[in-house]
């Protein structure tokens, strides 16, 4: 019976158990769950094991929007259990293998419902309509669930209208594995009463009461109260009689060492550049001047894991592809929300964007992509944006304002209504910092002011247009920040590209040595070979298409790396830099 | 300024820090080696408390042992707001004494089973166990029922009181003795309470909860 009870739905919890910031601690068949209720209401239900060190998440922190293990701090999203965050690892974004398995969870009848490998949807209920329900304390019993079952059978109570009497007549109105359904009836009064047997391992249960009516003032507390009373009794004798009986063995739930989807190699294209994910436009809207606020939802499933910093290609319905950074605050996982700019000498992106792209209209996006990854181990953070380059900054101003992590976003816009997001802005309150209507020279200024008092321990990150993101560099720069503590996103690369230049690059791992000739890009000869290399971009801004040299000089071209990287020459876009020595020898 | 005699590891001794902690009272510790030291059954510490436990305070010359005690103590003579240890409500009290001695029975069974496991000590785990989940069977229910009529603490006050403090150690810590609350919802959505009182301070094994939500 238990056997198949797996593809079962189970109750797993009251909805009452699960108040906002509180982690539930559940088990079904010997699997153990960590339960939380994110701020949004979704209803998570995860293995009750941190991917790192193993530790049970049912003691950790439920922050609202992400369940924090205890042990290190891994930091685990909403909806997707993808991890966010590694304290030990400050600089870098989790692989999206580091995801936690997560189980269905439906609430209804005023529980929780669960299951491991569920068929079909959570049964409905004869008699129980939603909404005037009253779920009972939930008494966990220390025996097998079909000896409960048994037992239940035989359970006699007082309908609620009738609660301090005697005399009421319970009858079995239907029996199953896992639930019992009992009608009492006493004189006009009547109430059905069906109690789910959670079999939560082999040799402990837990009854799930729920009453087809509450009782309205102090009959409320004395319904629950009879039913607790005797139920209480009912398991006292379960575990009387059990206590002479050998126990069975507990159940030994399998641990998925990572999902299916996760273990498997993405397919190979021909296209590097590869769009996933389906989604619809469920919201567009003029978020500031010139800026188009679009909030993407997926067709079906949930999406993948994102961190701040992240972000996603849009392949358009004109053909073209661009990257948009997702401005999500941390946990916000239903949908995805970019900002896009109209470019007055668009090309055909935000354009399309803006004039094609409608509510409704179904876009291709690449799962998200994090070169920008922010560090939550500063001093203090101060974000510097400069009109568009809010978005990317946004989602970190967001994320750290959760966790109350000290931080200042400095925004540099035209004006008041170019200021994009403002609900979100809001949120951040004296953190956020608008300059508005500034020259380059009162910029500079501006900058050189919020700059000041560089400490060791604090991070700087960049985004907004060329000339500006060039000033705050060089500002920053001068006032003793180290290469190491500023962070810098480009929107795109405004470098002429020299590719006249033709070499040998081998490539160290694949065993092929490859030829560069003038006008092709060693991303676009790794390609043809049939080596499949991530990109995203294309013109040297995300860091996609970064690959380690192990030999030779790099001709860097980019605007990803910083000075320092550069001189290290440890690194190289594939997509737009080429060699100054003769042969290059990659890490592919 | 107080003294407290003090095992980091003893729940009992938690208990003032937390209390202390949550007044803001200034105190001094001198620590004792109650594991594997003894110290606690050493000859100038008996002369302190004859019946060789922690915790054990001076404060202006008093000498005081047995946590719960020293939390009536400490409430009542540092607490301005009155509310940890009200002096003016009989009926409060009485609820308080009540569950002051539940805390007792939590450490005589919770606490044994934890001295067991961890410091090796020569107790029957399993009556010790059994008992512990006797009482958080009782407690569990009694704080069920406590929330479904809107109270959130042990005693029918709209605030905590030292019933609680004396009640929370050795239930967060009852997992090293191998007493899982898995099966107390109510027990466990309380511990997160505690924890968010203003001034909470951890030890060791108990570990912190985030902060609430804050009201829309």
């Amino acid at each position: 019976m238990l056997e198949e009870a797996r593809s079962r739905w189970h109750p797993i919890a009251a909805a009452h158990d699960l108040p906002f910031r509180h982690v539930f601690h559940g088990q079904l068949l010997g699997r153990e769950f960590a339960v939380w209720r994110a701020d949004d209401g979704y209803v998570n239900i995860w293995e009750n094991r941190c991917l790192h060190r193993g530790v049970r998440l049912s003691i950790g922190i439920n922050d609202g929007r992400e369940l924090k293990c205890q042990y290190h701090g891994w930091r685990y999203s909403n909806r997707t259990a993808g991890c966010t965050y590694i304290p030990a690892h400050p600089a870098d974004a989790p692989a999206r293998t580091i995801t936690n398995r997560t189980f269905p969870a439906v609430e209804r009848y005023g529980l929780v419902w669960s299951s491991e490998e569920p068929l079909g949807e959570v049964p409905d209920v004869a008699g129980l309509a939603e909404g005037k329900l009253l779920a009972l304390r939930g008494i966990a019993v220390n025996a097998p669930a079909d000896q409960v079952v048994e037992r239940l059978k035989a359970y006699r109570f007082q309908p609620n209208g009738a609660i301090d009497g005697d005399a009421a007549e319970t009858l079995i109105e239907a029996a199953q594995d896992f639930a019992v359904a009992l009608r009492s009836r006493d004189g006009a009064a009547e109430t059905l009463g069906v109690f789910f047997v959670q079999p939560a391992d082999s040799n402990r249960s837990v009854i799930r009461g729920v009453l087809d009516r509450d009782a309205e003032g102090s009959a409320h507390i004395a319904v629950l109260r009879h039913h607790n009373e005797r139920l209480s009794r009912l398991r006292d004798e379960a575990e009387r009689d059990m206590a002479n009986a050998p126990a069975p063995a507990p159940i030994e739930p399998v641990y998925e060492r990572v999902s299916a989807e996760l273990a498997e190699m993405p397919e190979l294209t021909a296209h590097g550049r590869k769009a996933a994910l389906r989604v619809t436009v469920a919201r567009k809207w003029q978020t500031a001047d010139g800026i188009a606020g679009f909030e993407l939802r997926p067709i079906k499933g949930i999406l993948p894991t994102f961190q701040p910093g992240a972000h996603i290609d849009v392949h358009m319905p004109n053909g073209e592809i661009r990257q948009y950074s997702i401005t999500n605050g941390p946990g916000e996982t239903d949908s995805f929300v970019i900002g896009v700019k109209l470019e007055r000498d668009s090309k055909g992106g935000s354009k399309c964007m803006h004039e094609t792209v409608r509510e409704g209209d179904v876009l291709a996006i690449s799962e998200p992509r994090n070169n920008f990854p922010l560090r939550r181990d500063a001093i203090k953070t101060i974000f510097v944006a400069g009109g568009i380059g809010i978005t990317p900054l946004l989602a970190m101003a967001q994320a750290l304002n959760n966790q109350e992590l000290t931080h200042e976003l400095h925004y540099f816009a035209q004006g008041e209504e170019h200021l994009a997001f403002a609900d979100r802005l809001r949120a951040l309150g004296d953190a956020l910092k608008p300059h508005l209507g500034f020259s380059p020279d009162e910029t500079g200024a501006e900058l050189r002011r919020v700059l000041t008092g560089y400490r060791n321990g604090m991070h700087l990150y960049i985004c907004g247009p060329g000339p500006m993101l060039e000033a705050a560099r060089k500002i920053a720069a001068e006032q003793g920040w180290p290469d190491s503590a500023v962070h810098f996103e480009y929107f795109k690369n405004t470098n002429k590209i020299d590719d006249s230049s033709s070499f040998e690059v081998a490539l160290a791992r694949s065993c092929v040595t490859l030829q560069v000739p003038a006008g092709k890009t060693i991303l676009q000869v790794m390609r043809e070979s049939g080596i499949d290399v991530p990109s995203s971009c294309e013109q040297g801004a995300c860091g996609t298409c970064m690959a380690t040299v192990i030999e030779g000089e790099p001709d860097h071209q980019d605007v990803y790396l910083n000075d320092a990287e550069r001189k290290a020459g440890t690194k190289i876009m594939t997509c737009v830099s080429r060699a100054k020595s003769a042969r290059l020898v990659l890490d592919i | 300024m107080i003294t407290l005699y003090d095992y980091e590891l003893s729940g009992n001794c938690y208990k003032l820090r937390l209390l202390m902690s949550f007044l803001g009272i200034d105190h001094k510790t001198v620590p004792i080696d109650f594991y594997p030291g003894r110290e606690h059954k050493s000859e100038w510490f008996l002369k302190l408390n004859p019946l060789g436990q922690l915790p054990v305070i001076e404060d202006d010359g008093l000498i005081l042992r047995d946590a719960q005690a020293i939390l009536v103590y400490l409430a009542s003579k540092y607490d301005p707001s009155g509310k940890w240890y009200p002096r003016d409500n009989p009926a409060l009290l009485g609820e308080i004494s009540q569950w002051l001695a539940f805390a007792d029975g939590i450490t005589a069974t919770a606490s044994a089973a934890r001295l067991h496991d961890a410091l090796f000590y020569d107790f029957d785990i399993d009556a010790a166990r059994a008992g512990a989940h006797r009482l958080f069977r009782i407690l569990d229910e009694h704080l069920w029922f406590g929330e479904q009529q809107g109270r959130d603490w042990i005693c029918s006050a709209a605030h905590p009181t030292i019933a609680d403090i004396a009640c929370f150690p050795y239930i967060m810590l009852s997992e090293e003795g191998g007493i899982p609350r898995q099966d107390y919802p109510a027990i466990r959505r309380w511990c997160d309470r505690v924890k968010r009182i203003k001034g909470f301070i951890v030890m060791s094994g108990v570990f912190p909860a985030g902060p609430a939500r804050a009201a829309a």
